[in-house]
């Protein structure tokens, strides 16, 4: 079973203001799907589509074979939702907050307890567990944020901006959190506009840019949508007549092969026509760069391509 | 109510106890309507050197037969019968609808809904919840007020008169009737502008409409035109179960999460 499924989904709110142009792709069980573009790009609103906070203007979309529009209490009951405007209660203690919505969620005291005590001490928060919420800083309210929509073990995780706010080493053990979750099989649908963030821990990826989905895959797909080659950097004191390269500087080179199996042939060559090799690097295509350049093409005249 | 539930009614009420400042609102015009209200009558009743005119126009529209008796006594029952009742009103219309303000836009004002709307929770069973959770604070609050009001009454008339006037059945009628469903309109008037109100005092300021008929009633009580006896309390009261039924169901039904989330 797919754990997402889009078909042609849009939605226009009120006021012409179109945010999703028939987007489709699916989910596999245990994916950490980045769902990635600026601000505006469609990501929340997709989020709240999946979760039947919204209808939809066209298509349809499910999780877990659910339809959010008929069946929002069964998608919720399986979900943990982690957005900017879902907050908990200042006056309630950090333990509290987790205690309430696990029990809002059918657990009983004692596993939220357990679970609530769990997620604290993973997520450093342990020290801070009966601090009421309004002193917690933004980064712990952030992790709290996080612990509650994990409280529940949920099938899929739905993190809006998760690291938002975080110092470097707490993003870092959220990741690793993320990470052993999608290990467990948990689904997690990430939207961010933090490119290298999403590069870092996500295994597929959806590029968004103003309601349209630009394109769907994982890395060496979508490297494959904007270039047809390896990008081989070689410093070398010189290259022999008749191979195909670009100097980029003084005895650096850049050649464009098919793959890399093209890599020792290449070498075998330099060093037969006498040439010192000091340095080979295949410089593969960041996410960075390949989202800017579908952007590019997209602008360009060469019209999207829409995954 | 499933577990589910209880444990939001739980946390609502909760969280009104605990925020000082709702809680103050909540205890201030219980207190002026139990004690200062019926003490200051008391004593001007019993201590002014004649009954005024207001008073005397009102005395006529009792029955004869309790206009007999000593004056004063007369006076006293009447404010105890069928004035304090109309004033009473406004403490469930207040205590339910500043609650209700606080559980639904306070909610949203602070980020806060959004995330109850996550839970497994259908509309219908969230909002369920929350107004029933309303609803106790309400009739807490009426209760407690009442047998406040009573002791203060009574303690001092037996100190001043040295006697107890028993109220008639017409507080058992506001208490059973009237109240509860004069509670659930205040709730369903701010529930259905919950999607529209911003902040929580525009939520309180739509309640002031439920007040509005039953100061018509003092007004038109004081004036001499009507005097608010136990069958009208009891048309009344039915008349409100019926439309805090009507606007209970509408109230609910055309909600959606959207609507709730803009």
């Amino acid at each position: 079973m797919k754990a997402v499924v889009t078909n042609n989904l849009s939605k226009i709110y009120d006021g012409g203001n179109r945010a999703l142009n028939d987007i489709s792709f699916s989910l596999d069980t245990g994916e950490i799907f980045g769902f990635l573009g600026p601000n505006g790009a469609g990501k929340t609103t997709t989020v709240k589509l999946l979760c039947g906070m919204l209808a939809p203007t066209g298509g349809e979309c499910r999780v877990f074979d659910y339809d959010p529009l008929k069946n929002p209490e069964e998608i919720h009951q399986i979900s943990g939702v982690l957005t900017e405007h879902a907050q908990m209660y200042d006056y309630m203690s950090g333990i509290d907050n987790l205690i309430f919505y696990g029990k809002l969620f059918g657990m009983d005291e004692a596993d939220c307890k357990k679970k609530a005590g769990e997620l604290l001490e993973r997520l450093d928060l342990l020290d801070a567990e009966k601090r009421k919420l309004s002193a917690y800083s933004t980064g712990m309210r952030q992790r709290l944020s996080l612990a509650r929509a994990m409280m529940h073990s949920p099938k899929i995780l739905f993190l809006d901006e998760p690291t938002s706010g975080l110092d470097p080493e707490s993003a870092q053990n959220v990741n690793s959190l993320i990470q052993e979750l999608a290990d467990a099989g948990t689904t997690v649908f990430l939207c961010t506009h933090q490119l290298r963030y999403a590069q870092e821990i996500c295994t597929t990826y959806g590029l968004m840019n103003k309601g349209d989905l630009l394109a769907v895959g994982d890395i060496e797909q979508l490297r494959g949508m904007v270039s047809s080659g390896v990008r081989l950097c070689i410093k070398a004191s010189s290259l022999p007549d008749g191979m195909n390269y670009r100097m980029v500087d003084k005895n650096s080179y850049e050649i464009i092969i098919e793959s890399e199996n093209a890599i020792p042939r290449i070498v075998k060559d330099i060093v037969m026509a006498g040439g010192d090799i000091y340095q080979v690097v295949v410089n593969n295509m960041s996410l960075e760069e390949v989202y800017f350049s579908l952007i590019n093409n997209c602008s360009g005249g060469e019209g999207c391509d829409k995954a | 109510m499933n577990a589910k539930q209880m444990e939001l009614m739980k946390k609502d009420i909760l969280s009104v106890v605990t925020n000082r400042q709702l809680f103050v609102v909540m205890l201030i015009v219980p207190l002026i309507f139990t004690v200062v209200l019926p003490t200051i009558f008391i004593l001007v009743t019993l201590f002014a050197p004649d009954v005024n005119s207001e008073f005397q126009r009102m005395i006529e529209l009792l029955p004869v037969s309790a206009r007999t008796g000593n004056e004063k006594i007369v006076m006293l029952s009447m404010f105890i019968d069928n004035i304090m009742p109309l004033f009473f009103m406004l403490i469930p219309i207040m205590a339910s609808s500043v609650m209700a303000a606080g559980s639904f836009v306070g909610e949203k004002e602070k980020s806060t809904l959004e995330t109850l709307l996550y839970s497994p929770l259908s509309l219908t069973q969230l909002f369920r919840a929350k107004i029933f959770a309303c609803f106790f604070v309400g009739m807490l609050v009426s209760g407690i007020s009442f047998l406040v009001m009573m002791v203060v009454i009574e303690t001092e008339l037996f100190f001043l008169i040295g006697t107890v006037l028993i109220p008639d059945i017409s507080w058992l009628i506001v208490m059973l009737i009237v109240a509860p469903a004069i509670s659930f309109i205040a709730i369903s008037v701010t529930v259905r502008g919950s999607a529209k109100a911003r902040t929580m005092e525009e939520s309180q300021q739509r309640a002031v409409f439920v007040v509005f008929p039953f100061i018509f009633l003092i007004v038109g009580q004081f004036s001499g035109i009507i005097l608010i006896n136990k069958w009208i309390f009891l048309g009344l009261g039915l008349v409100l179960a019926l439309i805090a039924v009507l606007l209970m169901k509408g109230s609910v039904k055309n909600l959606t999460y959207e609507k709730m989330l803009k």
